[in-house]
């Protein structure tokens, strides 16, 4: 019973369809020539031999139809194509660089949630206490922080002026640690920019976790709960939370995806060599390629973690279990 | 602080009371000002005893009620005075001391069974988790012991139905599962919040009885509290009716409807539109609305509205007062004067309300096999089957008259109201409104249930009642504000109401703006979807008489949905009972309530709960909830739950709906059947 709604599949396909057939079109709608894609600006230094030479080799003089379903066959298996800068294959790029906005992305989440939640709970449970107000107050404030503002002020404290962490990169070059050290290293570079995205996403969690709180305690079964005698605690932990959880999930998955759009901007500020960076990267070095590419996995990981939160959800409310 | 009642009641003398409240208080302190829910009021309850407390919204009933359990915030509420406990005042209790008492000591069941229960979580686990809470049981014992209340309860299949979650529950369910998980650790008091109130007349009568069976069998005491005094003749052995946060009279429930010693009292017991008493007298009206108290009372909170009110009734607050019969009590200065004098809200010639003659009337709508069915979606939004909330019905309207239509929730009855008005799509049948080639909105229009939520909050009163006059380009802005004004007369409200808003207007003003802007395209017929229900009872005659009023002036016709048979018996001229969708009785009132004829009706009849203790009560007529209108049974809808079902027939073949004798229609199989001359309705049989 519990298995995953056909229809609701269905819509994850078509998205899949529309975002893919999009990724195609687009480049071809843009004005000018298609070739601009693959050898960027440098088109207009091509001498026409070389550009006939390209057009062939890429497959631009074959029917539309023909180029749709070629690309189709390429993404099914795999070829995401060649990077026009570095010239090599951008599956290879993308699977040395998604690692590593993996460990920021995971170790946010991680983090926002652990302290969001906790923090929102607390908050709504002594509404309007002494908690409860320098919190909000606190958590609307963090939210309106830029990003880059932050990373610079923890690059500026931490790296520059403490000396404690390293300002940039994922490890530290041509050291060649090996096992606990280079666990350790990986760690020192990564905490500061996790840092920085879990301060972020922190508040929007706490906000939903809280109100998602509120709206529970003032349902007419906490009354009951506390009718049949339980302890506060078990009212907070047997009652409250579960039921208040569920929203969050949904948001933490939402906000999971958005990380990766996030990390372009925090990847630069500390130049960690993720994908974010990577479509910095791409963007200022007009590496069309290497751009669409990233757009696919940008729209897979808003899909995954979609999926993830479908099928949390069932669990955690079970009025939304199909029948 | 005032000795406390039980002292002077001799049936208190017996036992020592199970509860006794002294001097108790109740205050909330709010940003805005204080209110002062409970005012000094001293009541015991013995064991064993069924207690009912009475009283309309902000009586104070149900914030007693939480101050005995500990359950009301604190701040904003402050509690005063005591309450003992089997000699224990619980006032000084810290909670993690009370919470050892409640669901002990101590069980709740509350008004809305449908947000009561948790839904996370399995309804064998809450029910369970008091007796892991008390009794340190473990999961499984606890289990076991959750199977056999919910099979105490009445809840078929027991053992595999614990595993369900509430939502998979019907609501008369989910009731039962919050009396046993209010059961589980056998408690001396069980305080029943308005259990019944959110429930159908026919499931309401079995939980009564379920109570009641409980109550002897463990020998349990039980709060009973409601604004319904149908019910508590049904159930209750003393009686105490609050007002403004005050007790008015107590005592015996044979004297106190019988022997009433308090004009409230008697004023809510003539409100109530009753089974049995006569609709030739408008139903009598308590002036003016229940008021919230700001300030420490100084008179008779009742003083406002009574019509027995003279200078000795403000001086002071009156303390409860011996009357002529022992153990009653009236706070009433001049109860002795109501021991002799009877009724005072006497009927005069004004009141009187003629049957309406049917010699002018014309059919102003008829309805011919409407059927209205809708897709039941999954989340993902495919149709996975149809709800056939109208399945073929036919009806006509009158001009002038009233067609009632009851039934319990879910059977189509507001569909019905709706689809009339044009605010859904039949799926099937046709609606003819006669005379009318323009607008069907500006011919039929419709009254809401509730008057809180139908009305958009940031309009003011006057834009509220002209809008249909906008909607429908109706007038000019001055005539159309001589309108409104009109308008407001007509329904009983001062003209400056038109510039205020809906939120500063109590349930019952508001229903009168409902009232006022459903007349204000001069409609000729209004469909009135439980317009009183969400009202207290002495508002509820009002809102009934005005409704007969405009009728009488205006020739309007009515359809009047209700689940309230006594207040459809008022109201109505002919009576359609539906059932899934169908109707399956139809005839003229007085021959419909004096003599029911389909199976439905006679059940439906039965449990309307009688507002006088000396009724003895039969055992509830029907078992079981309303079958799904998704899946209606086989046959005739009514077989599952039909006490004189025939298997054969009555399971395999739909009855027509057919006319037995004049005027009266039935759809059933064992009606009528040795009748040579029936026929079928005009219209189609029913399918």
């Amino acid at each position: 019973m519990k298995r995953l709604d056909l229809s609701k599949l269905g819509q994850y396909v078509i998205v899949i369809i529309v975002a893919v057939t999009l990724n195609f079109a687009l480049p071809r709608l843009m004005p000018g020539n298609p070739l601009a894609l693959i050898a960027g600006v440098d088109v207009g230094l091509l001498t026409a031999e070389e550009r006939a030479q390209i057009i062939e080799d890429v497959g631009l003089n074959e029917p539309i139809l023909n180029q749709y379903a070629d690309y189709w066959v390429s993404i099914a298996t795999g070829d995401l194509g060649q990077s026009y800068r570095s010239g090599r294959p951008i599956k290879d790029i993308i699977a040395e660089r998604l690692p590593w906005t993996l460990l920021l992305a995971g170790g946010a989440l991680i983090i926002s949630s652990f302290f969001g939640i906790i923090l929102g709970a607390i908050s709504a449970w002594r509404r309007g206490g002494k908690a409860d107000v320098p919190l909000l107050t606190g958590m609307i404030a963090l939210q309106s922080l830029p990003s880059f503002w932050l990373g610079m002020l923890l690059i500026s404290v931490f790296a520059v002026n403490l000396g404690l962490l390293p300002s940039f990169g994922a490890i530290s070059p041509a050291a060649n640690y090996e096992g606990w050290e280079y666990f350790k290293d990986v760690l020192e570079h990564a905490i500061l920019p996790i840092v920085t995205l879990s301060v972020l996403s922190t508040p929007g969690v706490y906000l939903t976790m809280r109100y998602s709180m509120l709206e529970v305690l003032g349902e007419d079964f906490i009354r009951t709960a506390r009718a049949k005698g339980a302890s506060e605690r078990r009212v907070l932990f047997g009652h409250v939370t579960r039921n208040a959880i569920a929203p969050v999930v949904t948001f933490l998955a939402i906000r999971f995806a958005f990380s990766f759009g996030g990390a372009v901007i925090i990847e630069t500020v500390f130049s960690y060599p993720g994908l974010g960076r990577l479509v910095f990267e791409a963007v200022s070095g007009r590496d069309f390629p290497v751009m669409q590419a990233s757009f696919l996995v940008f729209t897979a990981a808003v899909l995954i973690a979609n999926l993830i939160a479908d099928l949390l959800y069932p669990i955690l409310d079970p009025r939304t279990r199909a029948a | 602080m005032t000795s406390p009642a039980s002292i002077r009641s001799p049936l208190a003398l017996d036992a020592p009371p199970l509860l006794a409240l002294e001097g108790l208080s109740i205050r909330f302190d709010m940003r805005d000002g204080q209110v002062h829910a409970v005012s000094d009021i001293d009541l015991s309850v013995k064991p064993g005893e069924v207690f009912a407390l009475v009283g309309e919204s902000g009586s104070g009933k149900s914030v007693t009620a939480l101050s005995i359990m500990g359950l009301l915030p604190t701040p904003p509420a402050i509690v005063s005075g005591s309450i003992r406990f089997e000699g224990q005042d619980l006032t000084t209790l810290r909670n993690r001391a009370m919470s050892k008492i409640r669901g002990k000591e101590i069980g709740m069941v509350f008004q809305d069974p449908m947000s009561s229960l948790n839904p996370v979580h399995t309804v064998g686990k809450q029910i369970g988790e008091s007796l892991r809470l008390h009794f340190g049981m473990n999961r499984r014992d606890a289990h076991g012991r959750a199977i056999e209340l919910l099979d105490r309860v009445g809840i078929p299949d027991a053992a595999s139905r614990a595993s369900d979650h509430p939502h998979e529950f019907s609501g008369g369910m989910r009731q039962r599962a919050v009396i046993a998980m209010a059961l589980a650790c056998d408690p001396k008091l069980l305080i029943a919040d308005e259990p019944t109130t959110a429930l159908d007349v026919t499931v309401q009568s079995q939980i009564v009885q379920l109570i009641r069976d409980l109550q002897q069998e463990r020998h349990m005491a039980v709060i009973w509290i409601t604004h319904d005094l149908g019910v508590v003749a049904e159930i209750a052995d003393r009686v105490a009716v609050m007002y403004g946060g005050r007790v008015m009279e107590q005592g015996s429930a044979s004297d106190v409807y019988a022997a009433t010693r308090h004009p409230y009292t008697s004023g809510l017991l003539r409100a109530i539109p009753g089974i049995d008493r006569s609709t030739a007298t408008k139903l009598a009206e308590i002036p003016g609305t229940p008021t919230t108290i700001f300030a420490p009372l100084t008179a008779c909170a009742f003083h406002h509205r009574c019509p027995m009110t003279e200078p000795g009734c403000t001086s002071s607050v009156p303390e409860l007062m011996a009357t002529d019969r022992p153990g009653h009590e009236s706070s009433c200065i001049h109860h002795e004067e109501l021991a002799a004098a009877g009724n005072i809200w006497l009927d005069d010639a004004s009141t009187i309300q003629p049957d309406r003659s049917r010699s002018d009337d014309r059919v102003i709508v008829t309805v011919e096999d409407l059927k209205v069915h809708f897709p039941i979606r999954r989340r993902s939004g495919r149709a996975r089957g149809t709800v056939r909330a109208v399945d073929g019905v036919n009806l006509e309207i009158h001009t002038g008259r009233t067609l009632g239509v009851v039934g319990e929730s879910g059977c189509g009855k507001t569909t019905l109201g709706r689809t009339l008005v044009g605010l859904i799509e039949p799926t099937a049948g046709s609606i003819r409104v006669d005379g009318s080639d323009d607008d069907t909105h500006r011919t039929i229009q419709m009254i809401f249930q509730d008057p809180f939520s139908s009305m958009n909050p940031g309009m003011r009163v006057r834009d509220v009642i002209e809008e249909p006059l906008r909607i429908l380009s109706m007038g000019s802005s001055g005539e159309r504000e001589s309108r409104v004004a009109e308008l407001l007369e007509m329904v009983g409200l001062p003209t400056d109401a038109a510039e205020r808003y809906p939120h500063e207007f109590s349930g019952g003003q508001r229903q009168r703006i409902a009232i006022a802007r459903a007349l204000a395209a001069d409609p000729q017929v209004i469909v009135c979807d439980e317009p009183v229900s969400a009202l207290d009872v002495s508002v509820q005659a009002q809102i009934v008489n005005l409704l007969r009023d405009i009728q009488d002036t205006h020739g309007l016709a009515f359809l009047f949905i209700a689940h309230d048979l006594a207040v459809v018996r008022h109201i109505s001229d002919e009576v359609a009972v539906m059932y899934l969708g169908q109707i399956v009785e139809r005839s003229s009132r007085d021959d419909l309530y004096r003599e029911p004829l389909h199976p439905y009706t006679k059940a439906l009849l039965a449990a309307v709960p009688v507002p006088d203790p000396s009724v003895s009560h039969s055992a509830a007529p029907l078992r079981g909830d309303l079958p799904s209108p998704s899946n209606p049974p086989s046959g005739c809808r009514f077989h599952t739950r039909c006490p004189v079902a025939v298997p054969g027939m009555c399971d395999t073949q739909p009855p027509p709906l057919l006319e037995v004798s004049s005027e009266r229609w039935v759809a059933c199989h064992l009606v009528g059947s040795d009748q040579p001359h029936k026929r079928p309705q005009t219209g189609g049989e029913q399918s």
